[in-house]
């Protein structure tokens, strides 16, 4: 039996988790990683046995202001409070900012962390690669992807790639262009699937899923059976990029072959008022796609609420007057909102369909934003104090974890780090940290994140 | 990648004496909702109607109100003077009117 995940897996050749460990910690060939996914390509690992909760992260590029949404200061000078008021929420005595009436009402759902902090630099890529990968590395030996790992430790449930990221990449942010969305080291098969195309759009089509002008089904069929003897070919030589490129292979023509993996893509399934109450927005509308694929087989969808913070409507409250000019009015009239209808119609729908308990929603950013209003009454990058949520799966809700200061500029109790925030996720999707390995570089068996969960949040 | 914004929301609204109630906007952008609510002609106010369906506007002195209700309409993020240039806000229902 092999340990992936929190089951044990039957292998045909018997072998165990201790010798998988054993192999790695020896550094030896017994168990390498390529032979472990010759074992997977053959079908030698059962991964429906490996069951897991699931997993759609809202990641807000740009970062909302801490103490403007989710840890407001209502006492505090004007120059730090804001203009935003409190509203009351589900849980009593907590307060959070009133463009978030529908979120409000279902904080009883809701685990608030109010003390995150990081203190390794304030580029919006610093925090990316802290709540992507849970770890702010560049260089070797890069952290991959969440969504990679859960593929990499649980692989596949049926034809949809295991971690999909909606509706498109994190490009440019201002820094490094390495914001913690890749596989790295535990391989390209285990690379996220980006959609690249906007849900909400009348002419939205996933470029993965359309055949090239021309190309018949038969000639997509052929090029299939090519592609299949050259890896038949290549397979002799039994490197891991190999299996690796067979893996990506098949992935690619069972999405593009499988109806059922195109139809989890189509939105214009769902009914005119749900879509509605999702809000026919790109974030609204990809929130909804995350809940087809969760439903149809994804493990860990990502949606990320913007690619860029330049020239467009996002979180990134700078008020500049140039190409960072978000501003109040932007909170207030757009990114407020969609975001309160597009979580709760999420977390609702989930709910009516019994699989919140099944699934953990989270929502992430990459910092908090200065305490004090600049000079034009924006509010700048500030990773020392912001806030994030969790619900569903394993989660606890209806509680705050953590708090801020009087001015929300710093941890006041209870601070709280990215890593945890992942190790939360781990546990909340019913992953066991303490007996579920994945390789790691050079295929060393290592624990899937190098931090502990957060014990109030179970 | 900016947002799009496809077709138009609409809604329909009802006056019960003072109490308004909308019905479900079809075609959401889910974007800022709210009441505008004029008085003899002048903007006085502008609540917010996305959490709850039905509003009774508070003031009550003399005049001809007419309300509508308004969706956010997102065209791009330019501003001028700290307003928006092209964005706006739109009327997305038929304006109910009351006398006090």
């Amino acid at each position: 039996m092999l340990h992936i995940g929190n089951e044990q897996v039957p292998l045909c050749g018997g072998i165990n988790r201790r010798s998988f460990v054993q192999a790695g910690a020896a550094g030896i060939g017994a168990l390498t990683l390529p032979s472990l996914m010759s074992m997977e390509a053959a079908g030698a690992v059962d991964y429906d046995k490996a069951k897991i909760k699931n997993c759609i992260t809202l990641f807000l590029v740009g970062s909302p202001g801490h103490i403007d949404t989710f840890d407001m200061k209502p006492d505090a000078p004007d120059d730090i409070r804001g203009k935003f008021r409190p509203i009351q929420t589900a849980i009593p005595g907590e307060h959070i900012c009133e463009h978030f009436p529908l979120l409000a009402r279902k904080m009883d759902k809701v685990a608030m962390i109010r003390s995150l902090h990081h203190k390794t630099g304030t580029a919006h890529s610093n925090g990316s690669r802290w709540m992507m990968t849970g770890k702010d590395q560049i260089g070797p030996n890069q952290q991959p992807h969440v969504g990679s790992v859960v593929a990499r430790v649980f692989g596949p449930k049926g034809n949809l790639p295991s971690s999909i990221i909606l509706p498109g990449k994190i490009g440019n942010t201002g820094g490094p262009s390495i914001n913690g969305q890749e596989a790295r080291y535990v391989g390209s098969a285990y690379e996220p699937f980006f959609l690249g195309a906007d849900p909400a759009r009348s002419d939205f089509k996933v470029a993965d899923l359309v055949p090239q002008e021309g190309q018949t089904d038969f000639r997509i069929s052929a090029r299939q059976d090519l592609l299949k003897q050259i890896d038949q070919l290549q397979r002799r030589a039994e490197t891991s990029s190999t299996v690796q490129r067979d893996s990506a292979y098949a992935r690619a023509f069972n999405l593009l072959t499988s109806p059922e993996a195109k139809s989890s893509f189509e939105l214009t399934k769902e009914p005119d008022k749900l879509r509605d109450r999702y809000g026919r927005n790109t974030l609204g509308q990809s929130c909804l796609m995350a809940r087809r694929l969760i439903e149809r087989g994804s493990r860990y969808v990502t949606v990320n609420h913007f690619d860029t913070v330049f020239n467009i409507c996002c979180w990134d409250m700078h008020a500049n007057g140039s190409s960072l000019d978000n501003t109040y009015l932007d909170y207030e009239r757009l990114l407020c909102p969609q975001l309160d209808q597009a979580f709760t119609a999420l977390i609702e729908d989930l709910e009516d369909r019994g699989m919140l308990e099944d699934t953990v929603v989270a929502v992430l950013s990459e910092f908090g934003r200065t305490p004090k209003l600049n000079a034009k009454g924006g509010r700048d990058h500030y990773p020392p104090a912001w806030t994030n949520f969790l619900c569903g799966g394993n989660i606890q809700g209806g509680q705050i974890v953590g708090s801020t200061d009087k001015q929300g500029i710093g941890p006041h109790d209870r601070p709280i780090t990215p890593p945890e925030v992942i190790a939360s996720i781990y546990r909340g999707m019913g992953i066991d940290l303490e007996t579920t390995m994945m390789p790691g570089p050079g295929s060393r068996p290592i624990r899937l994140i190098d931090a502990e969960p957060i014990a109030e949040l179970f | 990648m900016d947002q799009k914004f496809e077709g138009t929301p609409k809604a329909e609204i009802r006056l019960d004496g003072r109490k308004l109630s909308r019905g479900d906007v079809t075609n959401d952008w889910g974007l800022r909702l709210q009441w505008q609510i004029k008085r003899d002609g002048e903007v006085i106010a502008t609540p917010p109607a996305r959490a709850d369906i039905s509003y009774t506007h508070p003031d009550e002195a003399p005049g001809k109100y007419e309300v509508v209700l308004q969706m956010w309409k997102y065209v791009n993020y330019k501003k001028k003077d700290g307003e928006f240039i092209d964005s706006k806000f739109i009327d997305i229902s038929e304006p109910v009117t009351y006398t006090i």
